[in-house]
């Protein structure tokens, strides 16, 4: 069992997070001209790697922040891990 | 070829069975090949065999990294069915469900395909609601489906909680009669073996390290045991199509998860269908051997890694119980990963690709074995013609961007909700 | 029966207690501390079982958690458990247990005649037969498999015992209580580590138990007590035995399982039969030790021929004698151990040492004690069928590939050493890549994955000297990183006897002229002929081999049998074994009971369940629950003997003519506040929100980025930066995640902040043409006439002293309203509006009647909104703000999304007014159209109109909006109906609105 360090709450089991996917994902501005490939691209399109990973993770059981994780998805190592809002 | 039969088992008992010949051979790569299949999964195995036996194309050459049938063919519960709702599911894999059917006799092989339904369990009305659109969708499309009430389940499956002490009554359920199990190696072996009787090389161990494209057109890989050239190639490699893609420099709607299983140790006969819990994801079905075969959620974060960990096994046997109270006494023997293919609307892509002579087969999910015989059939289809067949026409790659979505669970895509 | 094989005055057992236990329903007895198996072998009992495939006899061959074939079926406080480990079941009062795999019985059993036929059955021989004709196989064929393979029987009775799961945090976890696990337990925790040292026995000291060492002027046995009892004083240190660390998981997560009462009559009340363990450790010492690995020689599997550790076990640990001629079969010094616990006991073993002339200290020892030795001999077969009668030796050339005469003598036990093989399950759990160890022909643990130290003989330390010191060392090493103490112990002097080196020899070569099966995996009946087959075949990497013979996957899982197999393959490949490789370990080290992972989420409580403040108030007025979610809703309230059916049409029928009083608690609610709010809900709604008074109310829309419709449901302006906003049920806790998405992540600019408010409100929802006069009476002192409180506007009043909030909002399409109170005060408000509602025959309804209702408006609901669909498919386009940019807006422009002929909702009427359509039927335009017959659309909820009294339906029909007024057929082979219908609009009552707005 994954053992996250929230920035809020410090390190917590995984079963207090839910998983949110890629975090370098960047939505689209609103109100902007955004071509059907771009758009597509955002919603559908995913690098997946072997190796690092940047992903969101929501502290659903806790503080209810969605946080960055830096974590290997071969090894599951997890090497940093971040605010939402904080630039990696 | 030798033919296996219980006659020549016999013969072969009393020459100890020192005679039988290898079921196939361990080539070294030519330098060229019509179509080279990377990915010595099931559904690389079945490509090259149809290549071979529908399209005569038997210059063909499988790459595997590891061993043949070492991915998700070797580590799937053996569910075979082919109860899906939207046309392009159902259509597909009933087309599949007559391959199975036939298959011990095609391959020479027993891959020992057993038709000992499938009963996916309901548990309110709403549920018998959504099952019955599931059915009826089944029915129309002339695939086999009964409505169960509890009564109906309870003569069925007596072990399954019918008692008051229950958290999810069972209301009933929908049943794929002809839906079954088969012997998950023995697909990978049987195609494996005839395929290479027909020429076909299975080249193991040998890892891809890059793609030669030139002018939009495929011409090759560059390899762990060097650079093959080819006029066509097949993507076949089930949750390392990622890795693969980058190397394209293609991006794919695509995320790698992991899916654990586990088996009980082996019980004297208890249970002769699969049975799915309708009030959380849980399967079962038990083995020849005896063993209880279970599965349930994915891990749920992107993982490559074919390690899972306990709460999300401890929240399947959870569940597991709460379908099967029988459950509780037996032990947890086994349990292994397999990582997956994790598509955005759930259902799989085979195709062409942007690249002339790249043909793409992926996003199986979770339902890849079931999909073996079928997906090889129309996957060598579309590489032999370089057009896609009516029965793999919807599983386009430009569906994401038509919005003609075939999305089974309405979960669009988190794929890692289950 | 008397116990002919126990010794007077020799183990650990207490002689003061005897104990009855039952065997194959025959009466025996045995001690307090005996297992099953040393007490069946006490009374010399030594057929338990039979195997997988050959249903060849099956005795006890080990003497713990690596017994390949002694299970058995356990009988213990009215309950069953299949597949017991009789070496790993301690003995109590009134155990009974049963043979396995047998029938009738173990002594005379029919599935024996596979031994007979074992020839035609070689590896994988299934695969190659068994397919004529086709029908066969599942018909015939595969239920004679089925019923052969299986061990034990599951009890379909519900499981009465009790699990419980433990979460523990520790500095460092010590799997074992061999001496390196004591070492490095003791040094740690005199370091001011907190220490959890785990072993999976019931006595503590793993080898110390048995073997003839000194340690600081003590027996072995004797420091192993005195440091055990010294750390269960320790406050910092937590001692458990009958505990198995059996998986090691990401980020040093650690899992153990405690059989707390296995080894008891009965599980005491509150008390668990096992506890699991969830432990996250700083640092593991990982001193989990070594098995003993068989030699293989013909019919090695014959009861009697067992692991000379296990014998010396039986011997030392509970007086048991495994035989009274026994053969001792070594290639290293182990063996002498063994004869030398037999001789000491008065029994004149043999000894066949594979090595042609080897020194130590304990050959020597055993030359003086006249033991007679033959050295580069070799059991060529056991003989006996039951049991080992007498065995077949020679001697065998130094190249070890040519035997020499045959010569055959009695015995009744031949116990084998092949040397020691570390058990590497949890380092390789834990990532570590294993490396081969030449000297010892095994692996061992490499460089640490995670925090995870090896030590002892789990990492191929085999003299107590080295592993002590090794131990010390890494306790306080382990601990000093993390206490910063400096308290160190120092090693304690040992003596013990130096041995000699291993022969590398495992496996005895076949006479001329013999075919003996020779077994590398005892429950499997995986013979060295099976392994040479599927290499022949073309089996050659390890995995193909254990898959295509079931090596190593029998419930042992290859404790005793994988690294045979290895040498088997790495010979016959020409490789050296680091290059073949071994298998993935995987957890559990030892099966765990499911029982034990679920804990106690079992039964009703295997889900949690949600009750809305009124619940006993539905529950005493005969409401029929429904399972919405984990919420329990009414679905009806039953008057006498009424079905669903017509219970639902009386109270929906109410709603349309008086008014009726329906549980909307379970609702989400999502409290929105800051300055910023109305623009963050206009980014999350398809409709316009910049605009929307205080106290109004307006129905929105949420989509998913793809399009798709997320959730719908009112939300309303409470003050100025105050909304409240309101989802579906089942959307709840998604939309919330949604939002906070979008706000923390997507848009951390807003100036908004969202919590859920679900649990703080009781909801009500008061629909129905007399609502209004029944408001009045509630609220007397409010204005809640048509202007005072218009269609979706908001108020707050004074609920007989409860603060309320009133929204007039409608699901039913009548004149309606909702009142939210506060949870605690939501029974009292709920019997009050049912008190003063009387006069206006005021009746409680439940979902179903609220379906019938919403569906005949045409309202969409989950059925509609189903995860597929796009707000035009609901016809909600109207809602759909063309002016400015929303979640999911873009998506909205594909190509599928815009076609002409797109799917739409609308009503569906049967032709004859009186058959109800299915749920779940679909609509086609040739009802006897051959198959596949193309679906229109489908009807995604049906109901009896109360309003005109026939069916009505909705569904989404393709290029729906030209439809109106065709016919079509609706069809439901599941159900065999097949029903000509009308589609009409989804507006089916009062399409103009006119009620909600009365």
């Amino acid at each position: 069992m994954l053992y996250i360090k929230c920035p809020y709450c410090g390190l917590r089991s995984q079963n207090e997070f839910a998983y949110g996917g890629d975090a370098t994902i960047k939505r689209p501005n609103l109100n902007q001209e955004v071509s059907n490939t771009e758009w597509d691209n955002f919603v559908y399109l995913r690098k997946s790697p072997r190796g690092r990973h940047l992903e969101f993770w929501h502290h659903i059981s806790g503080c209810r922040q969605w946080i960055k994780v830096d974590r290997d998805t071969a090894t599951h190592e997890i090497f940093n891990t971040y605010k939402a809002n904080e630039e990696v | 070829m030798q033919k296996y039969s219980v006659f020549s088992l016999i013969k072969n008992a009393f020459s100890n069975h020192k005679n039988w010949d290898v079921a196939w051979k361990d080539p070294s790569p030519k330098s060229e090949y019509d179509v080279i299949i990377i990915g010595g999964g099931g559904h690389g195995l079945a490509t090259a065999y149809y290549l071979a036996k529908e399209h005569n194309i038997t210059n063909v050459a499988i790459i595997e990294k590891g061993w043949i049938g070492g991915g998700n063919v070797g580590r799937n519960t053996t569910i075979i069915r082919s109860n899906y709702m939207h046309d392009e599911n159902g259509l597909f894999s009933e087309f599949g469900m007559d391959l199975w059917r036939k298959m011990s006799q095609d391959l020479n092989y027993n891959v020992m395909f057993s038709p000992r339904g499938i009963i996916n369990l309901a548990h309110s009305d709403a549920q018998m609601n959504a099952y019955s659109r599931r059915g009826n969708s089944m029915r129309l499309n002339g695939i086999d489906a009964v409505l169960l009430n509890r009564e109906e389940i309870k003569k069925i499956i007596p072990m399954a909680d019918f008692s008051e002490n229950v958290r999810f009554p069972i209301f009933g359920g929908l049943m794929q009669p002809s839906a079954g199990t088969a012997r998950h190696d023995a697909v990978a072996w049987g195609y494996a073996r005839q395929a290479d009787s027909m020429g076909v090389d299975i080249i193991q161990n040998c890892e891809v390290i890059g793609f030669d494209v030139s002018n939009g057109q495929i011409k090759g890989i560059r390899t762990s045991k060097g650079n093959i050239k080819a006029k066509k190639i097949g993507l076949c490699v089930a949750g390392s199509t990622n890795i693969l893609a980058e190397k394209l420099n293609m991006t794919l709607p695509i995320e790698t998860h992991l899916l654990q299983a586990c088996v009980s140790e082996p019980i004297k006969p208890i249970l002769d269908n699969v049975v799915t819990f309708g009030a959380g994801h849980f399967y079962c079905s038990q083995s020849d051997k005896g063993e209880m075969v279970m599965g349930g959620d994915l891990d749920g974060y992107n993982s490559y890694s074919q390690r899972g960990n306990l709460p999300t096994l401890q929240h399947v046997l959870t569940e597991g119980i709460a379908m099967f109270p029988f459950l509780s006494k037996l032990k947890m023997l086994r349990t292994w990963g397999g990582i997956m293919d994790m598509s955005m609307d759930g259902s799989p892509i085979i195709d062409k690709t942007h690249i002339k002579g790249l043909y793409l087969n992926c996003g199986w999910c979770y339902g890849g074995f079931k999909a073996t015989p079928a997906s090889g059939w129309t996957f060598a289809h579309t590489i032999a013609q370089d057009r896609v067949h009516k029965l793999n026409a919807g599983y386009s790659l430009n569906r994401f961007s038509t919005g003609h979505l075939i999305d089974e669970k309405g979960l669009g895509t988190k794929t890692w909700i289950s | 029966m008397s116990q002919n094989y126990r010794l007077e005055n020799v183990g650990l057992i207490n002689r003061e207690k005897k104990i009855s236990f039952k065997f194959n329903k025959k009466k025996y007895y045995g001690y307090e501390g005996d297992t099953l198996a040393s007490a069946l072998i006490a009374n010399g009992v030594h057929l338990v079982g039979r195997s997988f495939k050959y249903h060849r006899p099956r005795g006890f061959f080990g003497a713990g958690v690596d017994e390949p074939y002694a299970i058995v079926q356990l009988y213990r406080n009215n309950e069953t458990d299949p597949n017991v480990r009789a070496t790993e079941q301690e003995l109590f009062e009134g155990l009974e247990a049963e043979s396995v795999n047998c029938w009738p019985n173990v002594n005379f059993d029919i599935g024996a005649i596979n031994n007979f036929l074992r020839m035609f059955f070689p590896a994988g021989f299934y695969y190659k037969t068994f397919m004529w004709p086709r029908s066969f196989w599942y018909k015939i064929y595969e239920p004679i498999i089925r019923k052969a393979a299986g061990f034990g029987k599951a009890s379909i009775k519900h499981d009465k015992e009790r699990y419980e799961h433990k979460y523990e945090y520790c500095d460092i976890l010590v799997t074992g209580s061999g001496p390196s696990g004591l070492a490095s337990a003791y040094a740690a925790a005199k370091n001011g580590a907190k220490v959890i040292i785990a072993e999976e026995k019931s006595r503590y000291g793993g080898s110390l138990l048995t073997s003839d060492v000194n340690i600081g002027n003590q027996s072995g046995l004797q420091w192993a007590e005195k440091i055990i009892t010294e750390l269960k004083t320790m406050p910092n240190v937590i001692v458990k035995n009958r505990s198995q660390v059996f998986g090691y998981y990401d980020h040093n997560m650690l899992v153990m399982s405690e059989r707390v009462s296995d080894h008891l009559p009965n599980t005491e009340k509150y008390t668990p039969k096992q506890r699991l363990w969830y432990i996250r450790a700083k640092e593991v010492v990982i001193s989990s030790g070594s098995i003993e690995r068989p030699l293989v020689f013909g019919n090695n599997d014959t009861p009697g021929v067992m692991l000379s550790s296990a014998a010396k076990d039986y011997i030392k640990l509970y007086g048991v004698l495994p035989g009274k001629k026994p053969i001792i079969f070594t290639n290293n010094d182990s063996g002498y151990e063994t004869a030398i616990a037999f001789e000491k006991n008065g029994i004149d073993p043999i000894v066949l040492d594979t090595r042609r002339n080897p020194k130590s200290a304990i050959i020597t020892e055993a030359q003086n004690l006249n033991i007679n030795i033959k050295f580069s001999y070799v059991v060529v077969a056991a003989k006996g069928y039951k049991k080992v009668r007498s065995a077949d030796i020679a001697e065998i050339s130094d190249d070890k590939k040519t035997l020499g005469k045959i010569e055959n003598i009695t015995c009744d036990c031949i116990c084998v050493s092949g040397f020691w093989t570390p058990t590497i399950h949890l380092a390789s759990q834990s990532g570590n890549k294993t490396v081969f160890k030449k000297e010892i022909d095994a692996f061992i643990p490499s460089k640490p994955k995670q925090n995870e130290t090896t030590v002892g003989s789990a990492k191929g330390i085999f003299t107590l000297k080295e592993t002590l010191n090794d131990a010390f060392e890494n306790g306080f090493n382990l601990s000093n990183k993390i206490t910063n103490k400096n308290i160190r112990q120092s090693a304690p002097s040992v003596v013990e006897k130096i041995t000699s080196s291993h022969d590398k020899f495992w496996c005895v070569p076949l006479p001329k002229g013999k075919n003996y099966k020779r077994f590398l995996d005892f429950q499997n009946d995986v013979a060295v002929s099976d392994i040479e087959l599927a290499l022949r075949e073309g089996f050659r990497s390890i995995e193909h081999v254990k898959r295509y013979t079931t090596l190593g996957m029998a419930t042992d899982q290859g404790k005793t049998s994988n690294l045979n197999g290895l040498q088997l393959v790495s010979e016959v490949e020409k490789k050296v074994v680091p290059q073949v490789g071994h298998t993935t370990f995987r957890p559990p080290y030892t099966p765990v009971t499911i029982g034990a992972i679920v804990g106690r989420e079992i039964g009703k409580h295997s889900k949690p369940t949600r009750k809305s403040p009124m619940h006993s108030w539905h529950e005493k007025n005969n409401a029929v629950f429904v399972d919405a979610g984990v919420w329990l809703r009414p679905r009806y309230y039953k008057q006498g003997n009424e079905s669903l059916f017509q219970a639902s049409k009386r109270e929906a029928k109410n709603v349309r003519q008086n008014v009726g009083l329906c549980d909307v608690t379970t609702l989400g609610k999502i409290d929105v506040k800051g300055p910023d709010s109305a623009e963050f809900l206009n980014r999350v709604y398809t409709n316009a929100w910049l605009k929307l008074p205080i106290g109004k109310a307006r129905y929105g829309v949420m989509l998913r980025e793809d399009g798709i419709v997320m959730d719908d449901g009112t939300t309303t302006r409470i003050s100025e930066n105050h909304y409240h906003m309101t989802t579906t049920t089942a959307q709840a806790a998604n939309v919330l995640s949604h939002l906070e998405y979008y706000l923390q992540i997507v848009w951390p600019e807003l100036n908004v902040n969202v919590v859920s408010s679900t649990e703080q409100w009781a909801g009500a929802a008061i629909a129905g043409p007399k609502s209004r006069k029944l408001l009045e009476k509630l609220f007397p002192d409010k204005d809640v006439s048509n202007e005072g409180l218009p269609f979706m506007g908001y108020t707050e009043g004074n609920f007989f002293g409860c603060n309320a909030r009133i929204f007039r909002i409608s699901f039913s399409g009548e004149l309606a309203y909702e009142v939210n109170v506060e949870s605690n005060n939501g029974y009292f408000m709920w019997e009050k509006i049912m008190e003063v509602g009387k006069e206006f025959n005021i009746q409680p309804y439940g979902t179903e009647a609220l379906s019938t209702l919403r569906i005949e408006m045409g309202h969409v609901a989950g059925s509609e909104l189903d995860g597929r669909t796009i707000p035009f498919d609901n016809s909600l386009e109207g809602l759909v703000s063309k002016k400015k940019d929303f979640i999911g807006k873009r998506s909205l422009e594909k190509t599928a999304y815009t076609a002409p002929d797109r799917q739409k909702l609308v009503g569906v009427v049967p032709l004859d007014k009186k058959t109800s359509i299915p749920e779940g039927s679909y609509l086609v335009k040739d009802a006897n159209a051959k198959l596949p017959n193309p679906k229109l659309g489908h009807v995604s909820a049906s109901c009896w109109s109360v309003e005109y009294d026939n069916p009505f339906s909705l569904a989404i029909l393709k290029d729906g909006k030209n439809m109106i007024g065709k016919k079509l057929f609706a069809l439901s082979p599941l159900k065999n109906k097949k029903i000509p219908v009308k589609i009409v609009s989804s507006h089916y009552v009062d399409p103009e609105g006119k009620r909600v707005r009365s």
